[in-house]
């Protein structure tokens, strides 16, 4: 998934790091601080979550793709969640799911399988909950 | 070669005359064009102004051409700023840029902000409803925008906005995304009737592009960089994207409930409503979101992840339109 919580912070850290122009202090730079300060906050939960949402979600789809494997003749080697549970592991192995599950959404639109393209609309809403970030309630001027 | 040092030359060269710049100072927001505010004194007068400058990696890759035109094409019925010139090639600046007046006084509301208008959302969510049906309203025919906008045909406006988004997310994506794809697949098997009129579009019309005065006035429509003719539904389904609702769910964009946003539309545009068509551009335009946070995310990437505003689009708002999309699915089909 991209970009991940290390390619923010990392970024966080590289945009703060080089002192730009004169033309882009001030107003500009207060600007910078607050999107920064809104990416770390936004970090911190996916620091806290990324690694289950992503365990739940692998488990989601695997599940899905099993109840598919016979219907639609599907090969069922899922590859599984890396030994050690790292963000970009479980991301791996998210990608291999998603595009299994990308096809085989595809098969069933095609059948016109309703119950299981509502299965997957359903896991799709999931999915997405899953992934939320959370913006706390900043007050506008 | 400083900046402030490229405007003067540029000015003094386009204005015949010496021209001393001040008070250069970039403005915050944006990631499809570096925005600067300047003031340029040229024979004792000094003219308040904005640079809207090509960046070296951008949220959108758009024509500033239309943009400039759209300026050009509003600039005297609308609150939109008068442009001043244009260089495609970038001349002095080296990268493409545009100049256009500036407009004093106005603040533009964040869309990650709560209640950004106060006691003033309702006299100015009329007045944002009110000047998108104008733009709704207008015949392209003799805009300035007309003399480089292609004219798609009714029946074609739907096919056309799709197939350009999808392309940016087959260029773009890094991940596999199953949402956004099963929402594309959805809107080609029901696609929408022809548009009733082929209008200007002004592709990102929405609260957060306009600044306001605090008292309630809208000063000025900015940001017209996807600017295009086709349907002009496109542009209440973007305006009314619950991305853009500042977390406010009985109001579109935060400033008033959406049947009465619809009414002031009907009114002004001349144009009707249909509300399974509005429902067709209202996925498409979260799909079009999508598209836009897919490529900011591979703009942070390829940028050497310097820009904060890329990574929150590419980030937060891809995270907020994977929901709105699965959610739009499930009511689709009646889920939910």
């Amino acid at each position: 998934m991209t970009p991940s919580v290390s390619d923010i912070l990392v970024g966080n850290f590289l945009c703060m790091a080089e002192p730009g122009p004169p033309e882009q202090q001030g107003e500009f730079m207060a600007g910078k601080v607050a999107v920064v300060a809104l990416l770390s906050l936004l970090a911190a939960q996916e620091a806290e979550r990324g690694a289950a949402a992503r365990v739940t979600e692998n488990a989601a789809i695997r599940e899905v793709l099993s109840e598919a494997t016979a219907d639609y003749a599907l090969s069922a080697d899922w590859p599984a969640d890396p030994a050690e549970l790292t963000i970009g592991g479980l991301d791996r192995v998210n990608a291999a799911l998603r595009l299994a599950l990308i096809g085989l959404h595809e098969a069933v639109e095609a059948r016109g399988d309703a119950a299981r393209h509502d299965r997957i609309l359903r896991l799709y809403a999931r999915m997405a909950d899953l992934r939320r970030l959370d913006l706390p309630p900043l007050p506008g001027r | 070669m400083s900046l402030t040092e490229r405007l003067e030359a540029y000015l003094s060269r386009i204005w015949s005359t010496p021209v001393t710049v001040s008070d250069l100072s970039r403005i915050p927001g944006g990631a499809s064009r570096e925005t600067y505010r300047f003031a340029a004194v040229a024979e004792g007068q000094a003219h308040p102004l904005i640079l809207r400058r090509d960046p070296p990696g951008s949220l959108i890759e758009t024509d500033r051409n239309l943009e400039y035109l759209a300026f050009e094409s509003f600039h005297d019925c609308l609150p939109v700023p008068r442009p001043v010139a244009m260089e495609p090639e970038g001349a002095e600046l080296e990268r493409p840029f545009f100049i256009m007046e500036r407009v004093e006084g106005g603040a533009a509301a964040s869309p990650f902000t709560v209640v950004p208008y106060g006691e003033h959302a309702r006299t100015i969510g009329e007045q944002f409803f009110r000047i998108l049906g104008t733009i709704a309203r207008a015949d392209p025919t003799d805009l300035p925008l007309a003399r480089v906008a292609e004219r798609p045909a009714p029946e074609d406006c739907w096919r056309i906005a799709l197939d350009h988004w999808t392309k940016v997310i087959e260029d773009d994506q890094q991940h596999p995304q199953p949402i956004v794809w099963a929402a594309i697949r959805a809107l080609r098997r029901r696609p929408p009737p022809p548009a009733q009129a082929v209008r200007v579009v002004h592709g990102d019309y929405r609260t957060g592009n306009f600044l306001h005065d605090g008292a309630g006035k809208i000063l000025a429509i900015l940001d017209w960089e996807m600017v295009h003719l086709g349907d002009p539904l496109e542009d209440l389904g973007w305006a009314m994207d619950p991305l853009w609702g500042h977390f406010e769910v009985d109001k579109v964009g935060g400033m008033l409930p959406r049947d009465e946003a619809l009414a002031l539309w009907r009114e002004v545009s001349g144009l009707e409503v249909d509300e399974p068509a509005l429902a067709w551009w209202s996925l498409f335009n979260a799909v079009k979101g999508q598209a836009i946070w897919t490529s900011a995310a591979k703009e942070y990437r390829d940028g050497g992840f310097k820009d904060p505003v890329l990574a929150i689009s590419g980030w937060y708002t891809a995270r907020r339109h994977d929901q709105i999309l699965a959610e739009a699915l499930l009511r689709m089909e009646g889920l939910s």
